[in-house]
């Protein structure tokens, strides 16, 4: 009876959501504030209505009733608490009841709304979310109810697929649906900013905390993502270049540059068609995500069980959500504003700011093509192709190397005409560090060109951060009172995009230490022997069989030291799922400032020894420290006080 | 950088790295396409050639106790039930490999045998990679949808 009530709930706030985007459409026109109040009272009525909806499928799977077919697909009884949970969204109907919760919350936060925003504007966003709220529940009542009952409910759940039941699917689906659903509402600003002409200063002051909840949940939910994929074996590592991944990257970049040029909108009224054609795109990308990974047209490594009609459901989603406010565009962008005649310089924050958007648009393009080719090729003329890294680091990576190079500079450039007094002698400090720095790298052993470049990268941004943080910020200046106020001084000193952008250059010497200075050793070994790496010692002691909750498994204990001191133990194992019958590897994983220790075991016994796969990764945990850093620098700029920028106020209403 | 002057100077760099990076996708794709082929398909396209210089996927299912396992590295036999080709390989082994599951390898085809460079199986124990589906179905041996 419960799960019908969720199922009677889902379908009530389907047919309200058609009502109330038909009720908006009506009132378009209409200079009765009356029609937003009605608009906000479904925002919150929405919201209750879905998350209900939502809890009782969360019930379901936490009391495991199995006369539901998804809780029987991808629960078990045996199962520890956290992973029934997870195990809701760890599927496709799932993910989708966690998406339009996600989308509810967020339009009853803008709802909430109580600043300068126009009433207009405002009615306009709450509808626009309406309809995708409509459109999504559309395709989970049609394709993918979650409530659907068995006949004859078994007597015990299938059981999530053992690789699945790890704390990275607990977290990494909700906090990237955080990001893709954050989209939706910059996607909203933008064409409720289309239909009612209405695009100023306050509309970019308010889409800015949304770009970047949105831009800060991808980078965190894309870093897990990548961190689950590397401990996991077969995944491909860290950053594969799988469709899958880049489905997910193509709208990090496309925020990036709305964070970017959203910047430029607020501050000097320029870009202002351009900001809003990327955050249409933002959402359309996060769609075309989401068709990339459930119509299964593409091979990807981290692939599930996929439906072609869902596909074009989403397609369909997708065509429409792209189509229409790209007309509208085509229509209306005109019109949005008098382009103001401002000069700025050469080297300006406008120039670079308008070259960062260049470069990162034509780097998602290379990942577009890319990742669609092959779909073209194959239906073009039925060839069956893959594109992998080979490509991405001859095309993505020389178009993003220039980006990092003026990522450095920009901040401490001015706006407008007048150049900096100091701007050259910082170059030249920056200069002379990267190139210190690039001969001490040369010195490494195994430093190759292409090491030397992306960590020279590193530190020339490393540097440029420094510089311009102490030199922007003044912290002799600062004055000490209050701990809050101070911080204060800090944040409204731009102390997000230094800590964000530092992040970048925390993950660049990630990624040069993962890239070109890995070591790998492998070999049969057994009981009582020791492997050097470095100037440590890993010695075999001990193999155990034991069981888990709901699994057995067979783990081999390694004791790391140097000169005799312990440093840690690791115990790489093999686990066995009797419910799946399957059986999985868990690496061993000693993660240390400078670098992972990784141990995988391999097949044996005690007769002929066990095979063992170690690697040395150098750097590798800054590669998801530096995008902790980006996420942390988003935070922080939302608390920034808006009120200290100049204010030029321009309203161009139609 | 006065107004009149700027449209132009951003048309001609918008126009300068758009040409750039379209040549450097150009070149890329000519040199790192990765063509996918089931055992067959390598058959009636390369025949009887021993040597193929680009790297290349094969697809198909392991074949029943075709797999050992020695000192970390392994050989076995991919399938489609029609033509097998013989896989070495040196590396971790994804969870989900195992006889009878479909798999797609990726290495070079030096010798009529390939040198896999990565085997890659998939994050779902039902779940086909489409290619190995579609060349089971070309030959027949195709046992049906498999339930989710």
């Amino acid at each position: 009876m419960i799960p019908e009530i969720g199922h009677i709930l889902l379908i009530i706030t389907f047919v309200s959501s058609f009502i109330q985007s038909i009720f908006w459409i009506i009132t378009l026109g209409s200079r009765n504030t009356v029609n937003l109040i009605i608009l906000q009272k479904f925002a919150v009525t929405n919201f209750i209505l879905i998350s209900s909806s939502f809890s009782i499928l969360l019930y379901s799977f936490i009391i495991s009733d199995f006369s539901l077919l998804i809780v029987t697909n991808n629960s078990h009884s045996l199962k520890p608490l956290i992973y029934k949970i997870s195990g809701l969204w760890g599927n496709h109907e799932g993910s989708l009841m966690l998406w339009t919760l996600i989308l509810t919350f967020f339009t009853y936060l803008i709802s909430r709304n109580k600043s300068q925003i126009s009433f207009k504007l405002l009615s306009s966003i709450l509808g626009v979310q309406t309809i995708i709220l409509f459109s999504f529940l559309a395709f989970i009542l049609f394709t993918s109810n979650p409530f659907e009952r068995l006949e004859t409910p078994p007597i015990d759940g299938k059981g999530l697929n053992p690789l699945l039941q790890d704390p990275g699917l607990a977290f990494h689906p909700p906090i990237l649906y955080l990001g893709y659903v954050g989209l939706s509402v910059s996607f909203s600003f933008a064409v409720a900013a289309l239909i009612t002409g209405e695009i100023n200063q306050i509309w970019a002051r308010q889409i800015r905390p949304w770009i970047t909840i949105a831009w800060s949940a991808l980078t965190l939910g894309i870093a897990l993502g990548s961190w689950w994929a590397y401990y996991e074996l077969g995944w491909g590592g860290w950053w594969f270049w799988d469709p899958v991944e880049n489905a997910s990257f193509m709208p990090w970049l496309i925020a990036t540059a709305l964070l970017h040029s959203v910047r430029l909108l607020e501050t000097r009224l320029i870009l202002v068609s351009w900001t809003v054609l990327l955050a249409i795109l933002g959402f359309s990308f996060s769609l075309l995500g989401t068709f990339i990974v459930r119509s299964g047209l593409l091979t990807s490594v981290h692939a599930f069980a996929t439906d072609p009609s869902r596909g074009i459901f989403i397609l369909i989603i997708l065509t429409i959500a792209t189509g229409v406010p790209l007309i509208l565009y085509a229509i209306r962008s005109s019109d949005l504003y008098t382009e103001k005649k401002i000069e700025f310089s050469v080297f300006s924050k406008e120039t670079a700011l308008l070259i960062n958007n260049l470069f990162l648009s034509t780097a998602t393009l290379t990942i577009l093509i890319g990742t669609l080719y092959p779909l073209f090729l194959d239906a073009f003329n039925g060839e069956k192709i893959s594109i992998g890294p080979a490509y991405y680091n001859a095309t993505f990576a020389p178009i993003m190397a220039p980006v990092i190079l003026i990522m450095a500079i920009a901040p401490f450039l001015n706006w407008g005409t007048k150049i900096n007094n100091n701007f050259s002698k910082k170059i030249l400090f920056i200069i002379f560090i990267t190139v210190l720095g690039a001969l001490v790298l040369s010195m490494i052993k195994g430093a190759t060109l292409f090491s030397i470049v992306c960590g020279s990268l590193s530190i020339w941004l490393f540097s440029g951060v420094l510089i311009n943080f102490i030199s922007q910020t003044k912290l002799n200046n600062l004055k000490k009172g209050e701990f809050r106020s101070w911080l204060n001084q800090l944040i409204n000193n731009n102390l997000g995009m230094h800590i964000a952008h530092l992040g970048v250059a925390v993950f660049l010497a990630g990624i040069t230490g993962e890239q070109f200075f890995k070591t790998e050793i492998n070999g049969r070994k057994n009981i009582g022997d020791i492997i050097k790496i470095g100037d440590r010692f890993l010695k075999f002691d001990d193999i155990k069989f034991e069981s888990g909750p709901n699994y057995k498994s067979e783990m081999a204990i390694f004791t790391l030291s140097k000169n005799n001191n312990l440093i840690d133990t690791l115990k790489p194992e093999k686990r066995f799922y009797p419910v799946q019958q399957t059986q999985t590897t868990e690496a061993a994983i000693l993660s240390e400032f400078f670098g992972d220790t990784y141990l995988v075991l391999g097949d044996g016994n005690k007769e002929i020894g066990w095979s063992v796969r170690l690697y040395y990764n150098p750097l590798v945990s800054w590669i998801w420290g530096g995008a902790c850093l980006m996420a942390l620098g988003g935070i922080i700029s939302i608390f920034r006080n808006r009120k200290t920028k100049p204010n030029i106020i321009i309203r161009n209403t139609i | 950088m006065k107004p009149k002057y700027r449209r132009l100077v951003i048309i001609t760099l918008i126009i300068i790295i758009l040409g750039i990076a379209t040549q450097l996708i150009l070149m890329a794709l000519k040199d790192n396409i990765i063509y996918f082929y089931s055992p067959n398909d390598l058959k009636l396209k390369y025949g009887e050639t021993k040597n193929i210089k680009n790297k290349i996927r094969i697809g198909g299912l392991v074949l029943e106790d075709s797999v050992i396992i020695e000192n970390n590295k392994t050989t076995f036999i991919i399938t489609d039930r029609s033509h097998q080709i013989k896989v070495y390989f040196d590396g971790s082994l994804p969870d989900l490999f195992r006889e009878g599951q479909g798999i797609i390898a990726e290495g070079t085809f030096i010798k009529n045998n390939l040198i896999a460079s990565q085997v890659l199986a998939k994050h779902d124990e039902n779940y086909m990679p489409p290619e190995v589906a579609e060349a089971l179905k070309k030959n027949g041996v195709w046992q049906g949808d498999i339930k989710q």
